[in-house]
Order: C-alpha cells, then structure tokens, then sequence
C-alpha cells in the first residue's frame, strides 16, 4: 500500500515537473497565447509584493512572464557570487526605449520596469532551485526607483525589503563542487551605490554595446524549437526599441568566450564588473582608472603601468604590471574577500575564480615589464 | 664603456662565490661586485625589514675599519632581476632591521645605502619573494653622510605571536599599550609587560554580526572600568561590552545597514556618558547615544547627511570645550564637513562658509597644534587629488591655507591613513601619512622624511617615551633618543572614564601644547589614548587636563619622562582661586538663579541633580541662569573658569 503510494507520488511529480519546467539563464520563453498585454500604474509602485504585479503566470517561482514582459540577458553580466539571475523588462503600451549611444544605457520611458530575479540551483539539501530575491528598477516621473523582493522558504511569494540581509546557502555548483555563501540582499542604499551616475539612480546593463547580441527565444522552457534572435532587433519587433539605431555598435566581447581576444575579454569583464564604480561620475570615479568599455581602448585606464594611490601593500607597484600578478594591485583584490580590501566591494564575497583566471592570463600576457 | 660591457668585465672579474644560506654563516663581503647563484638558503624567521618575507635567502655580511658610508646594488643589466634586500645589525639570534629596499633600482631591482659605524657587523640578505633566480650584486663605498638633523629612525621586529593588529591601546589599565586584534569571534590581545614582551591572550566571543573589517576603536561606554570596542564593517557596525575585568565579550550588533567607514568614541552630547559614532560611505552618518545605561541608540542623521563619509575624527576646534567633528570625504559629494558642537550634540556645518567646500578627495585628516599656538590645525591628507591641505587656525573662526610655505607636499605619496604625534619628542607634532613622515621643523615648515615605515595603529610598545607603529606582524620602534616626554593616562569620573575629549595642555618654559584625546583617528585603527608629550631638552613640566566636565585639573613642576595619572577633579584646586566670595541668589531660586561676588559672564555652566545627572548646560548671561525648566529640589551649580571649576549646591523651590 505505501509503496503504490509513492509511486504515485512520483509519477504526480514527474507530470508535474514536466509542465512547470524551470526557466533557465539565457533562455528567454515568451507568453505567445491569445490575450491582454500587462498594463501597471507605476504611480502605485512599489507594491509590497512581487506576485501583485502579475508579470508572471501560473507559479510564481517558475518566473514565467506574461505577454508585454520581455526576457533579456546581457552579454556580459555582473559576478554575484555565483547566483544564476533572470532578467525582464516592462514597458507601459505604446512606450518605447530609444538609443543614446553604443556605450550609455538605452534611454527608457517612464513606466519601465527592469526585473531581475537572483537564484541557486541544486540548493542543498533539497537539490532544489531558490530564488532569493527579485529587483526592480522602475521609472517614475524621469527617475529611477529601486524596489527590492525577497522571496519567502517555501518559494511563493517575494516581499518588498529595502533594509539589507544575509541568506546562508550551500548549493553544488555545475562542476558538482559543493560551495557555501551568506548571500547578501542588498539595501536601498547598497543599490544606489553601484547604480549612481552623476548623483541619480540609473540601470547599468542595458546598453546597446551590452545587448547587441541573439538570445534564444522559445514559447515553452521544454521545446527545442528555439529561434535566436538579435535582442535590439527583437525590441523593436516588441515595441521596446524605437527602430533607427545605427546598424553597426562597437560591442563588448563574452569574457567568458575563449575564442575571444584576450584583450577583449578583459575589457568585456572589467566592464561590467568594474566600470559601474570606476567611471567619471560614478561611485569610485576619483581614482585613476576608467574601466567602461569605450575607455579601455587606452590601456592606461585599464592600469596598466600606473602606480595605485593606495597601494594596500609595498609590492602593488602598479595597478596592472605587465607580466606579473605578484606586483599588480587589481589582481591582489580580486583574488581578496577581506572586505576592507577585495573589488568589487559590493555584491560579491567569494572569489570569482574564472574571473580571476581571466585575469591572471591577461596580465601575464602582458610585456614588456613596466618602466 | 657601456653598462653590459662593465657588467660582463666584473662578472669575468668577481670570484663567483656560492652565497651561505643563513646568517650564521653569512659571507663576509667587501666594496665590489659579488654575485648569488641561486636563493635557496635560509629565510629568515618572521622578522623582515618590508613586508612578508620570502621562503629563501641568501645571506652576507659587511664590517669596515673605519665609519663609511655603503650602497648595495642589484641594478645591472637590461632586465635586472627581481630582487629585495634586508639589512640587520645586532646578533644571529637578534636581528634589528636596519633598512630595506625592494624596487628602487631599474626595473625590479633594488639598490639601498646606510651608513656602517666602524667595527660594527651588519648582515644582509636577499630572498626570494619575487625570484629564486642569481644575479649580481655590487657593493660600494662612500663618504658617510653628515649626520641628519631631526633624525627619526625606526627599527622593525617580528613579535611571535603578533597577528596583524588594528589597535595598540591599552586593555588592562596598567597605563602601558597593548596589541589589540579583534577578529570574527576571538579578541587576540598581546598585553604588554615591564620588560616590553608581551603576553598573548585570544577571548573567544560569539561570532560578530560586523566584524572590524573597516574600523575599530575603544573606550569604556558602560563606564565598568574595562574598554569596550566598536567594530566598523561594510554593513553594520557591532559593539562588543567588556565585563568588569576585561576577560569576556558581550556582543551588541546593529542591524540598521552602515558601511562604515571610521567609527569613533566620543561624547557626542556632553552628558558625561560617552557615544559611538561611525561614517558612513553612501548615506547619513550615525551616533549611537548612550542613555547612561549602557544602551546606544542608533541615530542617523544630524551628523551630515550625504554620502562620501571616510575619515571622521572629534576634536575641538573652536576651543569652547565641546568636541567638534571633522569628515574627510572622498568620492561621493566629496565637500569635507567641519561640525562644531553646540550644547546639546548639535552640530551644524560650517565647512562652505570657511571655503573649504572644494573636491578634495580625502579618506583621513590630523588634527593638532602644529605651530603650537593653543588651537587645532588641520592636515588634509590627499588621498588622490594630489595636494595635501594644511590649515592654521588663525583662533578667530578662521584658517588659512599654508600647504605651500609649509613644505607638506613636499611629500606627494597619497594614502589613506593620515595621523599626527611628536615621533621624535621635540615638541612639535610630525604627521605620519603619504610616502612617509612630515617631521615639524618649529617654525611653521615640515621636512621630509621618506625613511619611515607605512602608517599603522601607534602607541609606546616598549615604554620608552617614544611612540611605535605597528604593521602586520611587526613593531617599528622608534629609536630616536634625547629628548624628553610626559605622558598624561586621565582617568574620568564625571566625565567619561577614559577622558576622552579632554583637552590635555602641558607647558614647558619654552613652548605650550595641547592634544584632544581621541578615540578614532586616522582612517582604519585604534591608536593609544594617552596623551603623548614630547618636551625636548626641559626638564620641568605645568600640566593642566580640561575635562568635558569642565573641570581643570592643573600640576605644577611635573618632572618628564614617566605618564601621570590624572583623576578627574583630584588636582582642582577651586577652594584656592579668588572666587570663594561666589554666593547664589535668591534662596530658593524660582525660574532664575543669580550669580554675586564674581564676573562669571559667558562662562560655561553645567547644573547637575541630586544624583549627579547633567540635567542643564548653558552660559552665564547677565550674572543669571535660567532654571525655569528644572524641577523642584537641590543640584549642583558648576561653572567652568580658567583656573578650574567653580561648584555651589542650590535648592530650585
């Protein structure tokens, strides 16, 4: 008798986990079923919680989208200690993003919001996916606004928290190392420190040199009927993107594509792990170095051969020494988690080793030593 | 003849000697070139004259007849190798870093000179941090040079035992600094003993919610006699209470986000129970206010209120007797703020209205009397703008810039920790910070001193007058030798029990100085809280200790060279200053209290109950204070004057 039950049990779960399949990083699966688009009134934002903005269908954990919010994935994507992150936007209808330029982020219109939901598979010791939190970033009378959700244990409902927490996790990562974080959720104040430019809040991935690039978009997480498409294209097609931005954009190279330049890739990494903070008008902008993309042309901005202000200890002769890791301060806090002395400051507490592995290669590729 | 040429003719000339591999076998060497083959030999123990310390050396000595002058090369050749050098004197078994040098020749390579006294035996080596590889090494002699003038010398020691260490302040109330190196969930403290060694103690506590990361400081909040500590994180700060003996922690955490930058121990509201107080880097600054009960409440707001907030530090400026509050900012809205205090812990901005509104990018600042003329100047150390600000306090509410006829940036290093103390005891404060230290000349103009190890926390390690810095593992101990010092431990009772905010003068014939003692200074560490004093050649002292309580302790004939213990109050002598005919009227007072038999107009006025609560603080104003708000019963009148505190019971009806 118990054992016709479980096998029940099991076959329930099968069916079910074959329908409600989760969405993975990089695959963007669109509402195409007949239907109304999401229309929001962003005067009544923040709601205290996420399933009130109905952006997603059936289970809230399985972060499904409803028609009129668009997957996206950046090329490039922020290290935040391993968290896997899925990314939407909403746009009220009849409103459209319009491009600046290749390197600033599109310019939204009032209403939009970016979605950005940050989870672990294999979570132990279920085994199971958790997200921890989702954040938006909404556009209101000209400026952005962060708000902040943290999912609940049983994974059904994410709660507005603008104060900050830490979250233990032990997760096996997709080599099977088993690693362990206390994840941090940020504050209101943690937020507006990476997104600042010139004093105001602003987003930090969508910008044309960042999205210009396919994405596999799908009706269903389980088909194999994925039809990748250029992103900008696939906005414009949407209603997202005002047609008309230049046909060619200079754009970041994957840093984690080995068939890449090195040079590239570094400028790609640095970009979006850096340049947030390392930019003028920008969180850190009174030290040398200028990290965004379209300044990394100049290897001086990158730091290479330029002594640190603060070099945390006598041998950081340079920010970047051509050639020697031992000798460059950049390599030093990226390999630190003290977190008085590792980059970046904030969002990440272990070592990003790929990142790092990255970085050591450039740097040892690198000659002749500096002067 | 080109330089390969002259290297390849000493190469084919220099007998290739193997190098010994430890210092008891070191190789005597001599003026010439001399080439190691490989560094495979012992290391070193612990001790370096840098910083880490490699896994090998190659070990050499060098003795000369007569004094002479030497300088040790690696710089040869188009890609010299790699290299560092160290160099000892005292015994195998004890060595002294004398000097060291890693990268001043081409490239990599180093190149060092000091000075070797006749007969004296110094060692040196080489290892391998950076390359196991050989290469050549040349020695030359030269004129020794004339002795400098204001010389500061310090001699670095690895302490077995000694992590890297945040704090060097004492923990025992034995008036001697101790080690203090809070981590996660221990506090590992090197108590300092009468002979200069230390004995290590680890207080395991619960697991910080914040742990020191950023900042520390110290001071006795719950007033049990045992020095509690504030530790500054990236998201929070926690406070860790001592139990009355010192020998366990109890862990207090915020959860209110900070990233703290410096924190700080200081009355921030004059009541006599001492307040935390932490700099926030992208938000509102936060006290903690004690309610005299042991209890901090956190209160942001009040102390600036944008972002940029790197290195606050608490001194009185204005010289009312209350602390004021000064933040070196940097990134962010990077306009530093200057915030005296107003009764009451009201403390407004009045940076702008001075013109000190600038982009300055600053992580720290040192205030002290530089020109020891009795008020706070500022250094404002850059941190990346380049040039470093020093303002005179000209007294009245004004400063003027003398960063260019005052020599400070003759030292362009910029760095985050910028401290002031007399180093060498002459009477003048250095300021330690950039590429090294600033020595006071005396008459307005800073020289230079490269030859000084990085910033750290600084205290009197071996009790020998002479401050210390610590860095990672090691002591730096100040040589310096002649002059004369005092050292002033005030111990509170109104006041907070370490007097902190105490305004500490001490005059010698020639000169008068003050210091504020301070609990967070600098950018990241926990400095001692005595008041250091160099005297140099006078041989008698006048000491007077203002206390936040406004009490004036004052000693005559204060011999130098030992620290004084100042109870608060124990050497006021108001019973003697002309001021016994002071009576107040009428009796009972009702809503005004007059004051007959003294001119005591705008002196600062202090009402205490019953129970000794600072219940009032104003002026005097037209020989009256008003009591209306007080309830009915008897307290305690106290009016501060120049020659101490003035103290009459009266009953409010």
């Amino acid at each position: 008798m118990k054992k016709v039950l479980s096998l029940f049990l099991i076959l329930f779960v099968i069916l079910v986990s074959c329908t409600k399949e989760n969405i993975q990083e990089g695959l963007a699966v669109l509402d195409e079923e007949e239907g109304d688009r999401l229309e929001l009134d962003p005067q009544l934002f923040p709601f205290n919680t996420l399933s009130s903005y109905r952006f997603f269908k059936g289970q809230l954990a399985l972060q499904r989208p409803v028609k009129g919010v668009l997957p996206y994935t950046p090329i490039n994507a922020l290290f935040s200690d391993y968290a896997h992150k899925l990314r939407f936007v909403w746009m009220p209808a009849g409103t459209s993003a319009t491009y600046t330029s290749d390197h600033d982020v599109l310019d939204f219109p009032d209403g939009t919001v970016l979605i950005k939901s940050f989870y672990y598979d294999r979570v132990q010791p279920a085994d199971v996916r958790r997200i921890l939190e989702t954040r938006l970033l909404f556009k209101r009378n000209g400026a952005w606004e962060f708000a902040n959700y943290v999912w609940n244990a049983e994974q059904t409902e994410a709660t507005l928290d603008m104060g900050g927490s830490h979250t233990p996790i032990t997760w096996v990562d997709e080599s099977g190392l088993t690693r362990t974080v206390t994840y941090r959720i940020p504050s209101q104040a943690e937020c507006f420190t990476c997104h600042k430019f010139d004093g105001v809040a602003t987003p930090i991935g969508p910008k044309p040199q960042n999205m210009n690039s396919d994405l596999a978009y799908s009706n269903s997480s389980t088909t194999a009927q994925r039809r990748p498409q250029n992103q900008l294209q696939r906005w414009v097609q949407e209603g997202y993107l005002q047609p008309g931005y230049p046909k060619r954009i200079s754009t970041v190279a994957r840093w984690d594509d080995p068939s890449e330049e090195l040079t590239d890739r570094i400028r790609g990494y640095v970009d979006i792990n850096c340049a947030h903070c390392h930019r003028e008008g920008s969180h850190c902008d009174y030290r040398p170095m200028r990290f965004a993309f379209n300044e990394t042309a100049d290897p001086v901005n990158l730091g290479v051969c330029v002594p640190p202000d603060d070099p945390l200890l006598p041998q950081h002769t340079f920010i970047v020494a051509r050639g020697n890791t031992a000798r460059s301060l950049l390599h030093y806090r990226a390999a630190s988690v003290d977190e008085a002395e590792r980059m970046p400051l904030l969002g990440r507490t272990l070592v990003h080793d790929e990142g790092l592995a990255l970085i050591s290669d450039w740097i040892n590729s690198l000659s002749p030593a500096c002067p | 003849m080109n330089r390969t040429l002259l290297l390849l003719l000493f190469l084919a000339l220099a007998m290739p000697a193997a190098a010994q591999n430890s210092c008891a076998t070191a190789l005597p060497v001599t003026e010439g070139l001399h080439t190691v083959l490989a560094v495979d030999g012992d290391a070193l123990p612990g001790n370096n004259c840098a910083y880490g310390n490699g896994d090998h050396a190659e070990w050499y000595s060098f003795t000369s007849p007569v004094d002479t002058g030497v300088v040790i090369s690696t710089s040869f050749g188009e890609e010299p190798t790699d290299t560092r050098i160290q160099v000892y004197t005292g015994a195998c078994d004890a060595l002294i870093c004398l000097e060291g040098d890693d990268d001043s020749g081409d490239g990599y390579s180093s190149e060092l000179d000091f000075t070797a006294l006749a007969n004296v035996t110094y060692y040196f080596n080489f290892d391998d941090t950076w390359s196991a590889n050989g290469f050549p090494f040349s020695i030359t002699l030269i004129p020794p040079p004339p002795p400098p003038v204001n010389v500061i010398d310090f001699a670095g020691i690895a302490v077995p035992g000694m992590n890297y260490t945040l704090g060097a302040v004492d923990m025992n109330n034995d008036g001697l600094d101790d080690l203090l190196d809070p981590t996660e969930s221990n506090v590992h403290i090197g108590f300092q003993q009468l002979d200069g060694t230390f004995e290590f103690v680890d207080i395991p506590t619960s697991a910080a919610d914040h742990p020191a990361s950023w900042s520390l400081c110290v001071g006795d909040l719950d007033k049990n006699g045992a020095n509690d500590m504030l530790y500054g994180a990236g998201d929070g700060v926690t406070l860790m209470f001592a139990n009355e003996d010192g020998t366990a922690f109890t862990e207090v955490s915020y959860d209110e986000y900070i990233f703290c930058q410096r924190t700080n121990m200081v009355d921030l509201n004059n009541d006599g129970h001492l307040d935390a107080f932490s700099c926030h880097d992208v938000d509102a600054n936060v006290g903690f206010i004690n309610d005299g009960s042991g209890t901090l409440l956190f209160q942001q707001g009040g102390y600036g209120e944008t972002c940029g907030n790197y290195g606050s530090v608490f001194t009185d400026y204005n010289n009312d007797g209350l602390m004021d509050l000064f933040i070196a900012k940097c990134g962010c809205d990077p306009e530093d703020l200057l915030m005296p205090n107003s009764p009451g812990g009201v403390f407004t901005d009045v940076a702008p209205d001075l013109g000190w509104n600038d982009e300055h990018q600053s992580w720290s600042s040192a205030w002290g009397d530089y020109d020891n003329d009795g008020d706070m100047d500022v250094l404002i150390g850059s941190s990346s703008s380049a040039q470093h600000k020093l303002m005179r306090n000209e007294g009245n509410g004004e400063f003027t810039d003398i960063s260019n006829i005052s020599g400070v940036n003759s030292n362009d290093g910029q760095s985050n920790e910028w401290t002031t103390h007399d180093f060498n005891n002459d009477g003048w404060l250095d300021i330690l910070g950039g590429d090294g230290m600033l020595m006071n000349n005396g008459n307005g103009t800073f020289t230079f001193d490269n030859t000084v190890p990085y910033n750290g926390p600084i205290g009197d390690m071996d009790n020998d007058g002479y401050l210390d810095i610590l860095g990672g593992g090691t002591i730096y101990y100040n040589q310096s030798t002649g002059n004369n010092w005092l050292r002033i431990w005030p111990v509170g009772s109104v006041s907070n029990q370490n007097g902190i905010g105490a305004r500490v003068h001490v005059i010698t014939n020639d000169i008068s100085q003050i210091r504020d003692v301070k609990s967070g200074d600098g950018f990241r560490y926990m400095s001692s809280l005595l008041a250091h004093f160099g005297l140099g050649q006078a041989t008698t002292a006048t000491v007077e200790v203002h206390w936040p309580s406004g009490i004036v302790d004052h000693l005559e004939n204060v011999e130098p060279n030992s620290t004084i213990v100042v109870h608060e109050g124990l050497f006021s002598s108001t019973e003697e200053i002309a001021l016994n005919e002071l009576a107040l009227f009428p009796v009972p007072a009702t809503n005004h209290l007059m004051v007959i038999g003294a001119d005591l107009n705008n002196r600062m006025a202090r009402i205490f109950s019953s129970t000794g609560q600072l219940v009032q603080h104003g002026v005097v104003s037209a020989s009256t204070i008003d009591i209306g708000s007080l309830a009915s019963g008897v307290y305690l009148l106290e009016v501060t004057t120049p020659k101490g505190a003035v103290k009459r019971t009266f009953v409010k009806e």
